[in-house]
């Protein structure tokens, strides 16, 4: 009977000890999102503000302009890689060269590069300062229209080592690391570069760019003509995710000076610090975040003054994963990457000697990034644990399912504010009410999927898997 | 505190803190939701507005530059006097003014000073370069400077020493703007530093500026800061001054500076080749 007693009371306590726990964990995050809301929006306010009176006219022809490499890896690009070379060759800005690494391509992606850009073999001698995969080849353009144009042919060694490669090549002093398949802004260039002139006595070493959803767009000539909102659930989720992550989100980290990650899609780096602080980790899939936290870790480590950047303005347009399958890839490589990254920068983690890297940024991202997927996961569980045992408190389960749901369509209902505030680039009504759904809809279908891939991540991780899984795309739409 | 504790220990406000918390998100929803329509409403009425005011301003814009009317005669209709007590209408009316203003020389932008001065709205623009936002400082500045009201100089040398960065620009601008090259005299005792976007947007003011003359460069040569040092040998540089060769060579000659003198020598370089 004793025992009995002592068991009840002891299972009651480790019951609201753990929905405490939950609780807690549950108002902390949604406090977290709430600061770095109320950060962005203070931030894209005075950015704005600031912008408005820019002219980015003074760049365009200015033989002062920070000179640019931009590096474009490709791997079996074949379908679209003519259309994407051409639109990165007629960006707005003077002072930059295009470095298109063929990363061992199966297909026909170099021999479409050698007949369209008529392409030539030419000597070049290398300064090797990453160790990378062999090069089998650099070409350019017999054609002076395209003498912007260098091909790098390569051995296949993944993403990082081809964009070693192009960091070796690249001549000027700021490397812009983009995806081949992703549509830039034409202007993108002239604001990427901006915030490396802006030197208040600290080294701006990387500046990145908001990246927007591009499925059902239509693109002309490279270039994005008509933004429209995707009428598959999945990529519309993905829309309003990706403006609460970019808007809501990387603008307070930019505030705070503590942002860890610059899209691989689209991102400039000094290139000395970047080669200094060791380049692109071939190791990981998260090569994109694991730079950008090696090069701050270096520059705090040799006591070196700098900031890292960050532009709101939508500069370059990529298209998410419209199947489950593909998408589930995707969460679980970022997954993978984030883990590995936080692992490889562990001594980072609390240590006041990173300033506010040590005491925010990375305890944040272990956190609510990397841990939170399992300890939703853990909660899941321990929920179906009570049910089973009867000690579910039905009512005060209802409630904390409600308040998590409400808070995350009041977050998003945030994200689409201050998209409207700002860029306002879905101004048909429809394309609205489609993001609205979206909002409404996202708490119970894209965020359990989101944390089943990410859970996934970890598993693939345990195994030990370490490649990028294939990333088929449907292309964009044409006019 | 015992309050408190009891609170936590009946567990009530558990219930309690997750029925308010809902209550609060649901509310921040909808208030958030029905903010985003009515800016949208009134981003489509403003619009409209504008559209109307447009037609409206044409004609006495055109009236002013073609027929000779003047602001005195057009306020006697009530109609017009009531649209230039409103603040949008004056704001679509400073916007049409200064882009026909940046079209038209002569005559033709005399009398649009005119019209800017007789019409209040250069009070509009003294009252905003007086304004504690700087960002109304910058639109205060562009507008005098556009209009070439010279009284306005020595304000925009006070606001060119802002540490914002887009107001000093701004006010830079309005300098050369007003007085040429000879606008940039009071940078040699800028204590400041002049950021590398901040030197390339004098310089495009100065490329964009139809300078007469270029005198007075070399001044910058000899200032204590090194960033106007650096900002006077990047003028030298893209407008070609050949003139300030000697300036130059004696700067290479005399600065420790390695940076300075890096930039000397790559200057008289780049002279050298046009000689």
């Amino acid at each position: 009977m004793l025992d009995t007693f002592t068991l009840g009371f002891e299972l009651s306590w480790i019951i609201e000890i753990y929905l405490g726990l939950i609780l807690l964990y549950a108002v902390t995050i949604m406090g977290s999102y709430m600061v770095l809301g109320y950060l962005s929006v203070i931030e894209l306010k005075d950015y704005l503000t600031r912008n408005s009176f820019v002219n980015y006219e003074v760049l365009l022809s200015s033989e002062f302009a920070p000179r640019l490499s931009l590096i474009a890896p490709a791997y079996n690009e074949g379908l679209t890689i003519e259309e994407n070379v051409k639109s990165l060759l007629s960006l707005n800005y003077n002072n930059y060269e295009v470095i298109v690494v063929n990363d061992g391509s199966k297909d026909n992606s170099m021999d479409i590069l050698i007949k369209t850009y008529d392409l030539e073999p030419v000597e070049m001698e290398l300064d090797i300062k990453l160790a990378t995969k062999p090069v089998r080849g650099l070409y350019k353009s017999k054609n002076q229209a395209f003498k912007k144009l260098i091909v790098v042919d390569k051995e296949n060694g993944g993403k990082a080592d081809a964009l070693n490669v192009g960091l070796n090549i690249a001549g000027n002093p700021y490397a812009v690391c983009i995806d081949v398949d992703c549509i830039l802004d034409k202007d993108s260039l002239l604001k990427l570069a901006k915030p490396f002139m802006e030197n208040d006595g600290k080294r701006v070493i990387a500046t990145g760019g908001v990246v927007r959803i591009a499925n059902q767009c239509v693109i002309k000539d490279g270039r994005l003509i008509e933004v429209n909102v995707p009428d598959r659930m999945l990529p519309r989720i993905q829309v309003l995710e990706y403006l609460r992550a970019f808007l809501l989100g990387r603008m307070a980290w930019e505030r705070l000076d503590g942002l860890l990650l610059i899209s691989g899609a689209f991102g400039a780096f000094d290139k000395e610090i970047a080669i200094q602080a060791g380049g692109y980790n071939t190791k990981t899939v998260g090569e994109d975040m694991e730079l950008v936290v090696r090069m701050r870790r270096y520059m705090l480590e040799n006591k070196l003054p700098y900031t890292v950047s960050y532009i709101p303005d939508p500069l370059c347009w990529t298209e998410a994963p419209e199947s489950v399958n593909i998408f589930k890839k995707q969460r679980s490589r970022w997954m993978r990457g984030t883990i590995e990254t936080l692992f490889i920068h562990k001594k980072m983690f609390m240590n006041p000697k990173y300033k506010i890297l040590g005491i925010i940024s990375v305890p944040y991202w272990t956190f609510f990034e990397f841990l939170a997927p399992l300890i939703e996961f853990i909660g899941v569980v321990i929920t179906l644990v009570f049910l089973v045992l009867g000690l579910l408190n039905w009512k005060l389960f209802l409630l904390l399912l409600l308040f998590v749901y409400v808070f995350a369509v009041m977050f998003s209902v945030l994200g689409l504010l201050s998209e409207e505030l700002t860029y306002h680039k879905y101004p048909k009504v429809r394309d609205f009410l489609k993001l609205l759904g979206a909002a409404i809809i996202e708490p119970v279908y894209f965020h359990p999927l989101g944390v089943y891939s990410s859970l996934l991540g970890y598993w693939e991780k345990m195994r030990g898997k370490k490649t990028w899984g294939e990333m088929t795309r449907q292309g964009f739409q044409k006019k | 505190m015992e309050k408190f504790w009891d609170l936590y220990a009946d567990k009530n406000w558990v219930e309690s803190f997750l029925v308010y918390s809902i209550a609060i998100f649901v509310l921040g929803s909808v208030m958030m939701f029905l903010t985003l329509i009515l800016i949208r409403y009134r981003r489509i009425h403003r619009q409209t507005l504008v559209t109307e005011y447009q037609v409206t301003i044409e004609a006495i814009l055109m009236g002013v530059m073609f027929s000779d009317s003047i602001y005195a005669t057009m306020v006697n209709d009530a109609t017009i006097a009531k649209l230039f007590r409103s603040r949008l209408f004056r704001d679509t009316l400073m916007e049409g003014t200064l882009n026909l203003h940046r079209n038209y020389e002569g005559q033709y932008a005399q009398k649009l000073e005119k019209f800017y001065a007789e019409s209040h709205l250069i009070r509009d623009s003294f009252e905003k370069i007086k304004h504690r936002n700087w960002a109304k400082n910058c639109q205060g500045i562009e507008e005098l400077a556009e209009m070439e009201v010279g009284q306005a100089f020595n304000t925009f040398v006070q606001l060119s020493k802002s540490k914002v960065r887009p107001l000093k620009i701004a006010a830079i601008k309005g300098c050369i703007k007003l007085n040429g090259t000879q606008g940039l005299g009071h940078l040699v005792r800028h204590k400041n530093l002049i950021d590398t976007w901040t030197q390339l947007s004098i310089i495009h003011a100065l490329k964009k500026g139809d300078i007469e003359t270029t005198k007075g460069i070399d001044k910058l040569l000899t200032s204590s800061n090194k960033s106007v040092v650096s900002l006077g040998l990047k003028i030298i540089q893209a407008l070609k001054l050949s003139e300030n060769t000697s300036a130059v060579i004696n700067l290479h000659s005399k600065t420790e500076n390695l940076m300075i003198k890096t930039e000397a020598r790559r200057v008289m370089e780049k002279l050298e080749n046009l000689n």
